[in-house]
C-alpha cells in the first residue's frame, strides 16, 4: 500500500464510521475541535482502523499523543512500515 | 412540582439507600439470584417509585409493549434528552437491565457503588474487552443491557449521531436490538435546566432488529444507521400527536 493508499482507508474509514463530510478531512484538522469526536469516539476509532488494517494499535503509547488527522496519517503510516519491515 | 418532587425523590433516595442492607441480605437468603440481578431489581424498583412520586405532574405512558414483547436478553437502545430518562426505564416491563453509562456517573459515590455491583458499563473508562466481557456475562445470565446511543443528551430535540457500541455488542454476542423512544424528559428537564416542568412522558418501544440480518465488517455502520433512521421517523410522529 502507497502512503495515500493508507490516507484514503483511513478517511474512509472515519468518515463511514463518524458520518463525516469529506470537505473536512484535512491533515490539520483536530479530532476534538474541528471533526468533533470525543473521548468515547476513540474506542470506536481503534476498532475501525484495526479492522481496516489488520494490526492491533490499541496498546501503541503513541497512540495518546495524536491529536489531528494528519497524526493520525503519520501514526498508521509508520505503524504499518514497521510491520512491512519486520515480516 | 418542584417544591414537591424534589423533596420527596431525597427522601425516596434516602429510604431506599437505607433499606439496601436489609433487601440485600433477605434477597440473598430468598433466591439464587447473583448480586448484579438483585442490584438491578432494586434500581428498577427504585426507578417505579420516581414514576410513583412524580405521576401527579408528569404522566407517563408505555407504548407498543403489549404489540411487541420485549425479547430477553436484549440491547436496548434509547434516545437521550434529560437526566431524568434514566429514572423513567422504571417504567419498563422488564427489571434485569444494566446500563450501559459514561465515566462521570461513576464519579458520584452515592450511585457509583451501586452501579457496580449492578454490572453498570462504564464505556468511557473501560476497555472494549472488558465492557464485551460484562456484557457477555449479564446476557449470559439472561439480563439485558441498555446504552444511550448519542453518548449525550440533545440539546435541541433532534437525534444526534450514534455510537456504535451497542451496535456491535448485538452483532458480537448474537442477540437482538430493540429501539425505544422516549418523549416528554426534554420539556421535563432538559440540560442546562435545574426546574422541572410539567410533562407528559411516553415510551415506546420498535420492533426487535436481528442482528444476523447485518453481516459483513460493516455491517454494524448500516445497522446503526437503518436503527437510527426508524428512531428518528417514529420521535417525529410521536412529537406530531400522531400514533
Amino acid at each position: 500500500m502507497t502512503d495515500q493508499e493508507i490516507i484514503g482507508l483511513i478517511d474512509s474509514s472515519l468518515q463511514e464510521e463518524f458520518e463525516l463530510e469529506a470537505k473536512i478531512m484535512t491533515p490539520e484538522a483536530s479530532f476534538y475541535d474541528d471533526l468533533g469526536l470525543d473521548s468515547l469516539d476513540v474506542v470506536d476509532m481503534v476498532i475501525v482502523l484495526e479492522a481496516a488494517f489488520g494490526f492491533k494499535i490499541r496498546e501503541e503509547e503513541a497512540i495518546r499523543s495524536i491529536r489531528t488527522l494528519g497524526d493520525l496519517h503519520a501514526f498508521v503510516i509508520a505503524k504499518k512500515r514497521k510491520l512491512e519491515g519486520t515480516a | 412540582m418542584n417544591a414537591t418532587v424534589y423533596p420527596l425523590l431525597l427522601l425516596w433516595s434516602l429510604l431506599c439507600g437505607l433499606l439496601f442492607p436489609l433487601y440485600f441480605g433477605l434477597a440473598r437468603l430468598l433466591t439464587r439470584w447473583d448480586a448484579g440481578r438483585i442490584m438491578r431489581l432494586y434500581i428498577w424498583l427504585y426507578g417505579r417509585g420516581w414514576l410513583g412520586l412524580t405521576a401527579p405532574f408528569v404522566p407517563f405512558r408505555r407504548e407498543n409493549f403489549d404489540r411487541d414483547p420485549l425479547p430477553t436478553p436484549c440491547i436496548l437502545v434509547v434516545n437521550h434528552y434529560s437526566f431524568f430518562d434514566t429514572y423513567f426505564m422504571g417504567g419498563l416491563p422488564v427489571f434485569d437491565v444494566a446500563f450501559a453509562v459514561r465515566s462521570w456517573p461513576f464519579r458520584m459515590f452515592w450511585y457509583a457503588y451501586f452501579m457496580r455491583l449492578a454490572g453498570y458499563l462504564d464505556v468511557e473508562g473501560d476497555e472494549w474487552e472488558d465492557c464485551l466481557a460484562s456484557c457477555r456475562k449479564t446476557i449470559a445470565a439472561g439480563g439485558s443491557i441498555l446504552f444511550f446511543p448519542e453518548g449525550h443528551r440533545s440539546r435541541d430535540g433532534r437525534l444526534q449521531r450514534f455510537y456504535s457500541g451497542a451496535f456491535r455488542v448485538s452483532i458480537e454476542l448474537g442477540v437482538p436490538l430493540v429501539p425505544l423512544c422516549l418523549t416528554g424528559t426534554d420539556r421535563l428537564l432538559p440540560p442546562g435546566r435545574a426546574w422541572l416542568r410539567p410533562a407528559r412522558v411516553r415510551l415506546r418501544t420498535l420492533s426487535a432488529y436481528a442482528p444476523s440480518d447485518y453481516p459483513g465488517a460493516l455491517g454494524y455502520v448500516r445497522y446503526r444507521r437503518e436503527v437510527r433512521d426508524a428512531m428518528t421517523r417514529e420521535l417525529a410522529t410521536m412529537r406530531a400527536g400522531r400514533k
